[in-house]
């Protein structure tokens, strides 16, 4: 059976075939065992598909997926202050000085083998190792300059006193 | 229109309030399609917090471009096209090229899945879903991003072959291609972890 | 002659520039880490919780929480703990009876934190906390409340 046969065969399962087409394939079908049996192959596995997303859910509780969701749509509705236009000469003289020191660090960095810096992606992503707790899950804002680890175990806490209402200590 | 009100009403309604400016309608919309649209995003990406994260822009990018949506599709089906293209953004920036393009060379001279046997039984008869659904999360894992890609699309997002090609930016011929390769070695990775057990 | 001389001096200059930062970064490497930890509950409630006088959290800790996918909108200092970390030592840092915070300096930015609740061990996070950054962990507490436990880098 030659390749574009058996794209065929596959078009015929998917009900990509005109009319015409498809029945002359249902005819092959009937004559050619070895045709059947890869079509069943191929139902077999688009049977096996079935359903398979049903059973995935999100990993993360309502409330904390949409605070992520409306916040990040406040971040985006809100526009930037705009600040005031300042003289061509303070310009100029802002830009001169640290533009020479940026040239020196530049040098430098090229030289230097240097850890990871504060903009390197694989420096602020951590290694965690839950051990208490497996559903823990990660968040980091680059400009906060913060990573929010969230422990979703226990239901209560491990650091609140479950018998006071609302402390912690 | 209050929360219970919210709870209660079909899509349509929600849509039409959100569309104007009811964010706790859009919530209840998020509420119900969250799990549909994290399941796209993790059978595409194959990985949980990419998953998420793409699940979450998809989201933002639903809310700013609803006045967009006329209802010409469901409203899920809409948010899953959402977080596809987003996903196919990623997927290509990724750019995952070695073992890609060897397997390309592969299925587009016909190679190795014109030399796979044919699978003759059943490999998912006499399982539970849940068994199965965990086979097929083991195998879906081993296929290439490009050939998962045109599997979901026309399994789980229920695409012709024409608007597969559109949405990945490929030819019709490659998509055929790709879905046979990734059917016939779905097929051979099933049976072969039946042959495990 | 004189371009000759200009170049000497530049490239004198640029090597004690050179050598200033190759000796920065050793130092870097070698010295303390100072750090503060809080332990922060956070709640919808205007007041602290009866017999007990929280104060409201630093301003500069408040901006940097309301960034975070956090949905309380007020935050309680419980305790405040400020220590150094010297490189390839742990220092245990105790914020409550339950709480307790284990940190390790493993190398100039690199940090393991171990957070221990009422005896065990609940996470462990490996990662790296430049000057300024912060770690927070946190989960929830009773009556829709949450703790927080803040680990900032200060040098």
């Amino acid at each position: 059976m030659d390749f574009d046969a058996q794209l065929k065969l596959q078009a015929f399962l998917d009900g990509e075939l005109p009319e015409g087409e498809a029945s002359k394939v249902a005819d092959w079908l009937a004559r050619d065992r070895e045709a059947a049996a890869l079509l069943e192959e191929l139902r077999n596995t688009r049977g096996a598909m079935a359903g398979f997303e049903a059973g995935i859910q999100l990993p993360e509780s309502r409330e904390f997926f949409w605070s992520k969701v409306q916040r990040e749509i406040q971040r985006r509705e809100t526009p930037a202050p705009k600040s005031a236009p300042t003289p061509l000469l303070a310009r100029l003289r802002r830009f001169l000085a640290p533009a020479s020191a940026l040239a020196v660090i530049l040098v430098a960095g090229a030289v230097l083998i240097r850890p990871a810096g504060p903009f390197d992606h694989a420096h602020t992503a951590g290694i965690e190792t839950a051990l208490a707790d497996s559903g823990a899950f990660t968040y980091h804002d680059y400009s906060a300059g913060a990573t929010l680890v969230w422990l979703s175990y226990p239901a209560d806490n491990e650091v609140a006193d479950n018998d006071e209402a609302g402390t912690i200590e | 229109m209050t929360a219970t009100d919210h709870s209660s009403a079909d899509d349509r309604t929600l849509v039409r309030a959100a569309q104007r400016g009811d964010m706790a309608a859009f919530e209840e919309l998020v509420a119900r399609h969250r799990d549909k649209i994290y399941a796209r995003a993790y059978s595409m990406m194959r990985n949980e917090e990419e998953a998420v994260d793409l699940s979450q822009e998809a989201w933002v990018k639903g809310w700013q471009r609803l006045r967009q949506f006329q209802g010409e599709a469901s409203f899920g089906t809409w948010m899953t096209r959402v977080v596809i293209n987003l996903c196919l953004d990623q997927l290509r920036k990724q750019k995952r090229q070695r073992t890609e393009s060897i397997e390309a060379m592969d299925e587009e001279s016909g190679g190795v899945e014109r030399q796979m046997p044919v699978v003759t039984s059943n490999p998912t008869a006499g399982l539970e879903r849940a068994e199965l659904r965990q086979r097929i999360d083991r195998a879906l894992a081993l296929l290439s991003h490009e050939h998962r890609t045109v599997l979901v699309l026309h399994e789980f997002e229920e695409m012709e072959y024409k608007e597969i090609a559109r949405t990945m930016g490929c030819s019709i011929g490659t998509v055929m291609s790709r879905l046979f390769y990734a059917r016939r070695k779905l097929a051979a990775l099933l049976a072969d972890l039946k042959k495990q057990d | 002659m004189r371009a000759k001389l200009i170049r000497a001096t530049g490239l004198g200059w640029f090597s004690v520039a050179l050598v200033l930062l190759a000796c920065a970064e050793v130092r870097a490497q070698a010295a303390d880490m100072k750090l503060q930890a809080y332990l922060l509950w956070g709640t919808d409630d205007t007041k602290s919780p009866e017999g007990k006088a929280y104060k409201p959290v630093a301003p500069e800790i408040l901006h940097k929480l309301k960034e975070l996918p956090l949905k309380w909108t007020l935050w309680f200092e419980v305790n405040r703990k400020d220590f150094a970390v010297s490189q390839g030592a742990v220092k245990e840092v105790p914020m409550s009876e339950k709480c307790q915070v284990n940190v390790t300096k493993i190398s100039g930015t690199e940090v393991e934190v171990l957070l221990i609740g009422k005896g065990k061990e609940v996470v462990k996070r490996k990662q790296s906390l430049p000057k300024g950054e912060m770690l927070v962990l946190g989960g929830n507490a009773p009556n829709s409340t949450a703790w927080l436990v803040v680990l900032k880098r200060i040098e």
